[in-house]
């Protein structure tokens, strides 16, 4: 329970009508998109602005109460869980696009403003903020900072971090400063870039500066079925290795294209075994003949049905069977859990055969959609929680997380850790690594107030050792010893 | 770990040069007392003069490839290879790092390209160095080796150390080893080049910047603001990038002319000799600004530098101009940047003149001291390049 007086505080700090303390409403806020995990926070608070934001963060900094940032609540790590007795500073009321600079091909806005919205505001003057995050239209961009988002196309454009250039940040203690700049120039070392992605530990940005893209004059996107995963990987290697660096390559499996197709009828040919979509931008002649390239490894490979976007509605049809995998597997199972991990893609069709053993021996399904160009899987285990399947369906969750790194990988190619997978991060670094991170929080939070218990593993959360032991990949190469 | 006693600079100790990570943890572990670290010594002259200290640590042995699979297009190498070397092997995979700080030409390493965080004009297309670091080895200053990243270019498993290396000038930790992406060479480069003013040419940039064309680099260079070249490069497919070639001339205007192959590289080597004057002319200063592109052109011509060299890059908003090496011209300058609300930091500076070397210090310099706090607690690394930000007397311009 918070004391009066930071109530108080808080009510002082972003107006009284700004404060939620109704346990119904309070309820909205326990968990993010993962909603595995839950917690009732004490209070939320809704600030008009960054003035307000500030004084929130300061109050909870004097009376050393933890808070937690949160925009559309669509993250699925987890890592918007409230902290018990803590507050959530909601930046859904700071939605205001600031400015559009078409001149020097910039936005300037609030955290709370939809991913989408941004390229909304900045398509009149044939500009679009790159990153796309299959959860554009209701995510924020403040969130996205957070998580560093990437998207199906940061493949050719990169993620959150190389589109950023500069964040009004309100800091842990409550002061204002401001990381990065006008450029991608900074003065000294680059704390806007370990800012982005920090998953909302170090503070609180409040403005964003973007770069903004001008438009492709062109874009083509096709469909291609293949007899096996292995082919399609084979594919993507093959546009890769010619030197072609497309907007988009991505696979789905059987089971996520029936799902898919159940859900939202966009044209893919059911029980092929995998489906690619690849899109081109660019200049026209450029992204003509390389399409031309793309549909001869297409055929190398063994296409059993090669689909070319005629218009862009076509190509829109082909893009909400993608993006609408997630959700669509709501129609071929009662409940379902969505991972992220990341592997090296040369070994893509590895992965996926243990994914698949891994899966018969724990008797469930699990359906593939990834970003094959960049190697980020999405395997969706599906599961029936009602016939009692819920632990089992997470174990293999986490083992294929963890089978990612194994072959080289990562834990989280842009959902983050979260509270999901902080405990899975010894996997991935050492002690002493996770401790050199735990020094860099320190240095913007040193009273661990702001987002506690995310990302890095804690004794609360993981019990008392912060993981099994494991010795670090440069001990087994004989480069390091335990010192 | 071979030792050896002098360095050519104001050190009274031992010169360190580990091999490899152990030897690099050895060097650091092993010695007491303040430590420059010392890659290709092609920034020597950058930011604030160090002071002298008795431990150098020199990572010119620390070279090598660590691991390369064309395949995933990513490299692990250590800090100290110079990057032309690696450019040079995978030259032979038609891979490379998409960057071309000016310096790599005189050995600059990997891992000094990080922590000056150079960049050349090819950062309009992919940015500077970190945007293309995946993964990182560092050793503190005790010793202590930490890993960030990893060999996948996605990847937002935990705190991005990496980052806070990047502009660093090793106050922070030894870069050990380096995970970098790359990308493919393209078949294609054509140049377009018009001579013009530094105004004329940001007016077509601002054009060019309003197409589909898509250029890799557009720079202006030339010796004062009125006399100079405007460069624009494209990459791509052979027929692609020439078309598109044809219409960037196009929209120059008469005057401008394509260039290819040796022409094309020597018109880059003449920027690029603007932007590297380290070599040249004791007496000069070279400041490196940053600000909103519109507005470069008005501060290059505040700062009204006297006909000695001005590079520009005209999309990106980075520019290196040469000025006297006098404080109170330096002292100027970075107030015209500043005013502009952009970034400037001395690179090369005759060892004789004592000038403000850093513009306005960032509003989070508060965080930095307390990362340099929690990282290097007893002040080891790099001491006096950040002029007074750690030691909190940040009081305006280039404390010094």
């Amino acid at each position: 329970m918070l004391d009066a007086a930071v109530r108080r505080a808080l009510a002082d700090a972003v107006g009284a009508e700004n404060v939620i303390s109704d346990p119904v409403r309070l309820r909205t806020y326990e968990c993010d998109g993962l909603t595995g995990f839950r917690q009732v926070p004490a209070l939320v608070v809704l600030p008009r602005d960054a003035e307000a934001v500030a004084a929130a963060v300061r109050a909870c900094h004097e009376h050393a109460v933890p808070f937690v940032a949160r925009g559309a609540g669509t993250g699925l790590s987890g890592g918007a869980v409230p902290v018990a007795d803590g507050v959530v500073i909601s930046l859904q009321r700071l939605r205001r696009i600031v400015e559009i600079d078409p001149v020097d091909r910039r936005a300037v806005v609030q955290p709370g403003v939809t991913n989408l919205d941004i390229t909304r505001a900045a398509a009149p003057y044939g500009l679009y903020y790159a990153p796309d995050p299959s959860s554009q239209q209701v995510c924020t961009i403040g969130g996205n900072v957070a998580e560093n988002s990437g998207g199906a196309h940061c493949l050719k454009y990169g993620f959150t971090t190389n589109h950023v250039l500069a964040l009004k940040v309100v800091l842990p203690d409550g002061s204002m400063v401001t990381l990065g700049g006008d450029t991608g120039e900074q003065l000294g070392p680059d704390l806007r870039g370990v800012f982005l992605g920090s998953e909302g530990t170090l503070g609180i940005a409040c403005e964003i500066t973007l770069r903004l893209l001008r438009a492709p004059e062109t874009v083509r996107t096709l469909l291609a079925d293949f007899p096996s995963v292995r082919a399609a990987g084979e594919v993507v290697s093959g546009i890769v290795g010619a030197g072609i660096v497309p907007a988009a390559v991505e696979m789905m499996d059987a089971l996520a294209i029936e799902a898919a197709e159940k859900a939202v009828h966009a044209g893919y040919t059911l029980d092929t075994p995998a489906a690619l979509v690849v899109e081109l931008d660019g200049p026209a002649a450029e992204c003509a003949e390389q399409f031309e390239q793309v549909k001869a490894i297409c055929e190398r490979h063994g296409c059993t049905r090669l689909h070319i976007a005629s218009d862009s509605a076509e190509r829109a049809r082909i893009w909400k069977g993608r993006k609408a995998a997630f959700a669509a597997v709501g129609w071929i199972s009662p409940d379902y859990i969505v991972q992220d991990g990341v592997v090296p893609r040369t070994r893509l069709a590895e992965v996926l055969d243990r994914i698949g053993e891994m899966g018969r021996e724990a008797g469930l399904r699990v359906a593939n959609v990834f970003h094959a160009g960049d190697g980020n899987l999405h395997p969706l285990v599906l599961f029936d929680d009602d016939a009692g399947e819920a632990e089992r369906a997470e174990e293999l969750s986490r083992s294929i997380a963890e089978l990612c790194v194994e072959l080289g990988g990562s834990l989280s190619g842009e959902h983050g850790i979260g509270t999901d997978k902080a405990c899975s991060m010894p996997r991935m670094f050492g002690e002493v690594d996770l401790e050199v991170m735990g020094r860099l929080r320190s240095a913007f939070d040193p009273r661990q107030l702001c987002n506690p218990g995310k990302l890095l593993p804690t004794p609360r959360l993981c019990g008392e050792r912060p993981g099994p032991y494991r010795p670090h990949p440069l001990e087994e190469a004989g480069v390091i010893e335990r010192l | 770990m071979t030792t050896s006693k002098t360095s050519g600079r104001e050190t009274t100790g031992p010169v360190l040069q580990p091999a490899d990570l152990r030897e690099a943890h050895e060097a650091l572990a092993g010695s007491v007392g303040q430590v420059h670290v010392r890659g290709g010594g092609t920034a020597d002259g950058w930011a604030d003069a160090l002071r002298p200290a008795p431990v150098t640590v020199d990572t010119t042995r620390l070279t090598g490839i660590l691991a390369y699979n064309p395949a995933d297009m990513t490299v692990a190498v250590r800090a100290g290879t110079p990057l032309a070397d690696l450019q040079r092997e995978l030259a032979g995979n038609r891979q490379r790092v998409a960057f071309d700080a000016a310096r790599v030409r005189r050995g600059a390493t990997v891992g000094g390209l990080i922590a000056t965080a150079d960049s050349g004009p090819l950062a309009l297309a992919y940015g500077s160095l970190r945007d293309l670091v995946i993964g990182a080895t560092l050793v503190l200053a005790d010793g202590t080796i930490a890993r960030t990243g990893g060999h996948v270019i996605k990847n937002v498993a935990g705190y991005d150390l990496a980052k806070v290396t990047h502009g660093s000038y090793g106050a922070l930790g030894l870069l050990a080893e380096v995970v970098l992406r790359l990308h493919p060479v393209p078949a294609a480069s054509v140049t377009v080049r018009l001579p013009c003013s530094l105004a004329a040419a940001a007016e077509r940039a601002a054009e060019l910047a309003s197409t589909s064309l898509e250029p890799v680099a557009v720079e202006w260079y030339g010796s004062g603001v009125t006399e100079g070249h405007l460069l624009v490069r494209l990459e791509g497919t052979a027929e692609g990038t020439e078309a598109r070639a044809r219409a960037v001339a196009e929209l120059l205007g008469p005057g401008a002319f394509t260039v290819r192959g040796d022409e094309a590289d020597a018109a880059w080597r003449e920027h690029a000799d603007l932007v590297d004057q380290t070599g040249n002319g004791a007496e000069a200063a070279v400041l490196r600004i940053g600000c909103r592109p519109s507005r470069l052109p008005g501060v290059l011509a505040r700062i009204d530098p006297p006909g000695t060299g001005v590079t520009a890059g005209l999309l990106t908003g980075i520019a290196t101009v040469t000025v006297p090496a006098e404080p109170a011209g330096v002292a100027v300058a970075h107030t015209a940047v500043t005013a502009a609300g952009g970034t400037s930091v001395l690179r090369h500076h005759p060892a004789t003149a004592e000038l403000p070397a850093w513009g306005q210090a960032p509003s989070a310099v508060a965080v930095l001291r307390a990362l340099k706090k929690e990282l290097d607690p007893d002040t080891r690394l790099a001491p006096g390049r950040f002029g007074a930000w750690f030691t909190g007397n940040t009081g305006g311009e280039g404390a010094r």
